[in-house]
């Protein structure tokens, strides 16, 4: 997957870029509208993650430009640390594929390209398997285990699938909280829900087969080894 | 009531009390100039007959007791009656006019009557001419109808020209308020056409009113442009920090201890980050980025909050009765913002709630009118001391059971967005029993 990253902040592009090459997409820069502009005309990208506060012009111009030109197949993730809520609205009017204010988590880029990637080719099921026989739906929401459904809550499903998306990554409570709460203001980061929701799971999938798989890692988070 | 109709009103009224005078003051008026009308006759009849008489001579008329006639209506009549010599009576007493009743015919009637001595030949006569009274009666009814005719007309076109006059006066105040004021509850709804007038008045009304609104907006725009560099020079950083724990973090060389510290700094930045957020949030709601444009069901935002939370009520074994009888539907709200208001006041329920506790949701009609709705928890509830300050944005409290770290950021929240949608927020504690907030909508 070839993107590219308009971002002039430098810190937070060498972040992000860095992130990006380790997830093994091919990551192109541009830290100016005039330096992505040109960039997008003449390369063409599967994803381009686009700030929109660029020096040389500002962002929502350029994914104008780049709709009016119909070869144009780049899907457009608009990041921005701007507080203006028509900033979303006019972004997404203008055909981004997707939002994420600043600061977003590197994990939830993540999972929205790859949800957005979905969506592009048309993979109706997504099916992943993992631990002995499980079997994971996430167009039907569900889990089976040798046919059988595995009745999850919700959040326990989301939490789950969010899991064994960053496979083989620890992923913290707080990563893993602000995927299940996402914009809800909550002050309380020391909250045990998700160690709550963790036990459940694990209880619910231990019926059916081991539940090893998923791995406590202390102090730190969880994560899931296939 | 309108400038206009309460011109016309005055007007009105005005007109009214000129008739109501007219109505008291034209009878004595008119019947006074009918009798003094009559008296001029009855003299100018008294000369035309001294002068039949100078020239006739006397006893044309009189030949032996007394010369009388009358018109056939008895209308009129003229007596001329010796008078007995008087002992010297040097000359002859002025001509009086006087009301008195004479019979003719068979007829008593009231008559005004000129009554005068005359002498001629040596003799004394009385001359009386009279005029009935009936007729001066007829001809002052007549005037006053006449006069009282003439005021009312003339009040009734005096009242519906001045009422066309003030219309057309006022008619750019009146487009003023229809176009300019009406409807405008943000200064980029305003229009600035500049008012047509000829009135110097309205137009500093105007002139006045634009730029004040020029000064509000650029106001609005300054803050919101402030706002917006804020959060991009405050948020920014905190993104990238944020990305460089979470590239630290999958760093297979790093240590327990770094990693350790690591989870503990991103759990710093993301305290400070919720707070820069909820600053923006409230900025932003105070500056009507938001929009209230749509009809939304409490029920159906209880539902949402309700299975958004339910797991963290079936991990407390916390109940939640959801009493809302009836529904209500808010008619120009903002359901993003009003799931917030609902979510914080549920989630912290949940929160400060007992193990195995109790959460009440009643909605009820308010008692005048509206609609409130009550989140009610059975935990330990919140000291009398605190409560005038739990929606303080940056107050925290002392520690303790009943000071709880986070209802730092929700309430100002839900303060916040129930301003907005005009409602109050209102709260209520017993210490040991449980807390109610107590959302008031309009």
């Amino acid at each position: 997957m070839h993107v590219l990253l308009v971002e002039d902040e430098k810190s937070l592009h060498e972040e992000v870029r860095q992130f990006l090459v380790e997830s093994q997409y091919l990551v192109d820069s541009a830290f100016t509208y005039a330096e992505a502009s040109e960039k997008i005309f003449v390369n063409s990208y599967d994803f381009v993650l686009l700030d929109l506060g660029l020096p040389g012009g500002d962002g929502l111009d350029l994914l104008r430009e780049a709709r009016r030109n119909e070869g144009q197949e780049a899907s457009f993730i608009i990041l921005t640390a701007r507080g203006a809520i028509d900033d979303r609205v006019k972004g997404l009017d203008l055909g981004a594929d997707d939002y994420l204010p600043k600061p977003f988590s590197l994990l939830e880029l993540q999972s929205r390209m790859q949800a957005i990637t979905r969506r592009k080719f048309g993979l109706k099921r997504q099916e992943m398997t993992f631990g002995a026989g499980f079997e994971l739906d996430a167009t039907g929401r569900t889990i089976r285990h040798a046919g059988q459904d595995v009745p999850l809550t919700k959040k326990e499903f989301d939490l789950l699938h969010y899991l064994l998306l960053h496979r083989n990554r620890v992923l913290t409570r707080l990563q893993l909280g602000e995927h299940l709460w996402g914009n809800v203001l909550e002050d309380d980061s020391d909250s045990n829900y998700i160690d709550v929701h963790i036990k459940n799971l694990r209880k619910k999938l231990s019926q059916f087969a081991p539940a090893d798989f998923i791995e406590t890692v202390r102090g730190i988070g969880y994560s899931i080894k296939s | 009531m309108r400038l206009e109709a309460k011109l016309a009103l005055f007007n009105a009224l005005s007109k009214l009390l000129l008739v109501l005078l007219g109505v008291v003051l034209i009878p004595p008026i008119m019947s006074r100039v009918a009798v003094s009308h009559t008296d001029e006759r009855l003299r100018e009849k008294s000369e035309q007959v001294l002068e039949l008489i100078g020239r006739d001579g006397i006893s044309t008329f009189v030949q032996g007791e007394e010369y009388a006639d009358y018109n056939i209506l008895q209308q009129e009549y003229i007596t001329l009656t010796p008078l007995p010599a008087a002992a010297a009576s040097p000359g002859n007493p002025p001509a009086r006019i006087f009301d008195e009743p004479r019979q003719v015919d068979d007829k008593v009637e009231d008559f005004r009557i000129l009554s005068q001595q005359i002498s001629t030949n040596g003799r004394r006569y009385r001359l009386e001419i009279g005029s009935s009274l009936a007729t001066v009666e007829l001809l002052t009814a007549t005037l006053r109808r006449m006069a009282l005719w003439l005021l009312v007309v003339g009040a009734v076109l005096t009242i519906l020209s001045d009422a066309a006059f003030a219309h057309y006066l006022l008619r750019p105040l009146h487009r003023l308020i229809v176009r300019k004021l009406q409807g405008v509850r943000h200064p980029s709804a305003f229009s600035y056409e500049p008012l047509t007038t000829t009135t110097t008045d309205f137009r500093r009304l105007d002139d006045s009113l634009n730029d004040m609104m020029h000064l509000v907006q650029s106001a609005f725009e300054k803050e919101r442009e402030f706002m917006s560099n804020v959060s991009h020079e405050l948020l920014t950083p905190v993104s990238i920090l944020q990305s460089r724990f979470e590239n630290m973090l999958q760093d297979p060389s790093l240590g327990e201890a770094h990693s350790l510290k690591l989870v503990e700094s991103q759990k710093t930045l993301y305290r400070l980050r919720n707070t820069v957020k909820t600053l923006l949030l409230i900025a932003n709601i105070e500056n009507e980025q938001y929009l209230r444009d749509e009809a939304v069901s409490v029920q159906a935002v209880l539902t949402d909050v309700v299975n958004e939370l339910e797991d963290r009520l079936a991990q407390r074994e916390i109940q939640l009765l959801e009493d809302l009888q009836p529904d209500y539907v808010l008619p120009r709200a903002n359901r993003t913002l009003l799931f917030t208001l609902i979510f914080n006041l549920v989630s912290n329920a949940i929160k400060y709630n007992r193990p195995a506790g109790r959460i009440t949701v009643l909605g009820r009609p308010g008692p005048r009118g509206g609609y409130q709705l009550a989140v009610t928890d059975t935990g330990p509830g919140i000291a009398a001391a605190h409560l005038p300050h739990l929606f303080d944005r940056f107050r925290r409290f002392q520690a303790g059971a009943s000071a709880p770290e986070g209802y730092g950021l929700g309430l100002p929240i839900a303060r916040t967005i129930a301003d907005f949608h005009k409602a109050k927020l209102t709260v209520e504690s017993e210490e040991g029993r449980g807390t109610t907030f107590t959302l008031w909508l309009p």
